[in-house]
């Protein structure tokens, strides 16, 4: 059995004749406007991650306190061993004080954190009030779509607008800076995000769940807090989470209202509570600090603010993260 | 035959701590009203911000009326204010923000959308996410330690002496301040803030888009691009929605401007030329000022900021709504 080949030889192909193709204006402007995408999606992340690493590292040597001589130190036993030995942990224990000197930012920290507290013991109860109207007891009509648009408008209100009305509402009667003007500004920055939240996690709740627990008899406060709340509450509490980290980061509500200072939050007294925090005068944030240094010409000063400011990205990210980890099984939009 | 609690048997009767029905309608009026508290605190915080803002800038707004908005002269010692400058320094740091970032904003929404292999889609959205949380005052600092001195040593005596040449749009380039804290910085952390925004807007719009469109594109014969301009031109209100959120966020930036924007308040047609805007203004010399009228003026510029931003708020608000709208009705 013979197995037939073909045998072609050059006489036998066909004469082709290549000719552009009709569309070739738009293939080649396809390919343009590809590689055009391709160039910028390479500066964004290239751009956006340089900076991300440059922050990063230069902020965890200023913590530290790590001097580098060179980069080229780095690569002899000595070098690293030599700015190893010059870190230390002032940045975490120390309070602020005169360049120069053994000083650090841990009342800012602390700060940070004792201001967010006072602004979320208003501004979640609020917040959370609120959306629980939008969902639960708002019919659709037209206040329902104003007071919709009221909170988005209340959300976009630029930060440094929200400190001057901390200033003219609460510093101007009190008469002096504190951290309460701080909390209010802060507050009135928390609200309208979590509301946001609020409202759209409970908005995710199958209507079935209320429907279900009224068909049993439950009244609405019943069916608000035994079922429709604990369904939603890992979303409620990522909303709070991310109001939280948003408000962490700011420094422009508190530029007027709190300013910053030099104090220690806990103060130590002699008679009955041993410890006391002095909320009636200016109080000490980590983002106020770290502009008020930046913005000094002190070399020790803007390697403390560098510090500062990864201190501050780390408490953002984490919390961030934590969100994400939290809701990875739902649809939540992330807006900043 | 009604039953009520009294007439049914044991095993029916109410148990539990909410049994009685007193105590339920109690509680139900109780949360009623919370909620009711909660909706009306949001007015009022509305209202309330209205009410203080207007109050502090009204012994300005009855001086200077609304030729504020175009006078030039700032001048505390004269008791003289215009904001002219101040407001043509947001406008042009916003616009110079946003000419750089949608471009490769969008580019990128492309990308990832319609480009990008699988692996990288989740990591890149990941860390462009990431990065819109990040402070401001972060990118103030880079931009004050890193880009203002590279951009002062590099590009502007470059630009100076090359295109600062050219006849007319020369002006844009000369570099008579010797400074990287300008309008050109300014912009350009700016538009690295609003990129994140915008990429991440835009590609959930991209995403929304009915896969029909762009496969019976591809079915006629069209090219990438072809597709991708079919599926852009759906999404056209939400991009724009997505546009105008990065310029809300542009506008209303405070810390990073106010780090690398250089404090000085003019109106120059040089790009190299130091500059105030609206908020860098509030946060450098609120603190500082001295006299009432002052104080009424800059509270004046805040009021103006914060007019601006409600309307381009709404804006936003209303073309993202309308993508939305339309999503729901597929």
């Amino acid at each position: 059995m013979t197995i037939a080949t073909l045998q072609t030889t050059p006489i036998d192909t066909p004469p082709v004749i290549k000719q552009r193709p009709y569309n070739m204006r738009a293939r080649v402007m396809s390919r343009i406007i590809m590689t055009l995408c391709y160039a910028s999606a390479i500066i964004t992340i290239s751009a956006l991650g340089l900076i991300f690493g440059y922050v990063l590292f230069k902020g965890f040597t200023s913590v530290f306190n790590i001097q580098i001589a060179s980069w080229m130190s780095l690569l002899s036993w000595q070098g690293l061993s030599q700015a190893f030995s010059s870190m230390n942990l002032d940045f975490f224990t120390k309070l602020p004080g005169p360049p120069g000197d053994r000083s650090g930012m841990s009342n800012g920290i602390t700060g940070t954190m004792v201001l967010i507290g006072m602004a979320s013991t208003v501004g979640v109860p609020l917040g959370m009030l609120c959306g629980i109207y939008l969902s639960e007891y708002s019919r659709e009509g037209w206040f329902s779509h104003a007071l919709r648009t009221i909170v988005d408008v209340l959300a976009g209100v630029p930060s440094i607008v929200v400190g001057v009305l901390g200033y003219e509402l609460v510093v101007v009667p009190m008469g002096i800076n504190s951290a309460w003007a701080g909390a209010c500004a802060l507050a009135f920055m928390m609200a309208p995000i979590v509301s946001r939240t609020t409202e759209e996690m409970l908005r995710l709740v199958p209507p079935a769940y209320r429907e279900a627990s009224i068909g049993v008899g439950a009244s609405k406060f019943q069916t608000l807090f035994r079922v429709v709340l604990p369904a939603a509450r890992s979303g409620i509490i990522t909303g709070v989470m991310l109001a939280v980290a948003r408000v962490a980061g700011e420094t422009a509500p508190l530029l007027f209202t709190a300013l910053a200072s030099d104090q220690p939050v806990i103060a130590y007294s002699s008679s009955f509570p041993w410890i006391y925090m002095d909320l009636n005068h200016p109080f000490p944030s980590l983002t106020v600090q770290i502009f008020k240094y930046a913005s000094s010409g002190e070399p020790d000063w803007i390697r403390q603010a560098w510090a500062g400011m990864l201190v501050l990205i780390t408490i953002v990210l984490v919390l961030n993260m934590a969100v994400r980890y939290v809701s990875r099984n739902r649809n939540i939009k992330v807006k900043a | 035959m009604s039953q009520d609690a009294r007439s049914v048997p044991f095993y029916d009767q109410p148990r539990g701590f909410f049994r009685s029905v007193a105590l339920r309608r109690t509680l139900d009026g109780m949360t009623t009203s919370s909620a009711w508290i909660g909706a009306l605190s949001m007015v009022a915080l509305l209202g309330i911000m209205m009410f203080v803002i207007i109050r502090g800038a009204w012994p300005a707004v009855e001086k200077f009326g609304f030729a504020f908005i175009w006078q030039s002269d700032w001048d505390p010692v004269k008791q003289q204010f215009g904001a002219w400058p101040v407001i043509f320094g947001t406008l042009v740091t916003a616009a110079l923000a946003l000419l750089i970032a949608v471009p490769i904003s969008i580019g990128s929404a492309i990308f990832l959308v319609r480009l990008a292999p699988r692996w990288l889609v989740g990591p890149a959205s990941f860390l462009i996410e990431l990065l819109a949380a990040i402070p401001s005052i972060t990118y103030g600092l880079w931009g004050a330690f890193v880009l203002a001195p590279a951009l002062q040593s590099t590009v502007m005596p470059w630009a100076e002496k090359s295109l600062g040449k050219i006849p007319v749009i020369g002006a844009l380039f000369q570099n008579d301040f010797g400074s990287g804290y300008n309008m050109l910085t300014a912009g350009i952390i700016l538009a690295i803030m609003v990129t994140p925004i915008v990429t991440a807007v835009t590609r959930d719009v991209l995403r929304s888009v009915p896969p029909e469109l762009e496969q019976g594109a591809i079915g006629l014969g069209a090219t990438w691009w072809q597709a991708t301009w079919v599926v852009l031109s759906f999404s056209k209100m939400g991009i724009f929605g997505a546009v105008i959120l990065g310029l809300a966020r542009a506008i209303g930036e405070t810390m990073a401007v106010t780090m690398v924007i250089g404090n000085t308040i003019q109106v120059e047609p040089s790009l190299f030329a130091p500059g105030q805007t609206i908020a860098s203004l509030l946060a450098n010399q609120f603190r500082e000022a001295d006299t009432d009228m002052f104080v009424y003026a800059l509270v004046y510029t805040a009021l103006l900021l914060l007019i601006l931003t409600a309307l381009i708020n709404g804006v936003a608000r209303v073309m993202i709504v309308q993508v939305a709208r339309r999503g729901k009705r597929r």
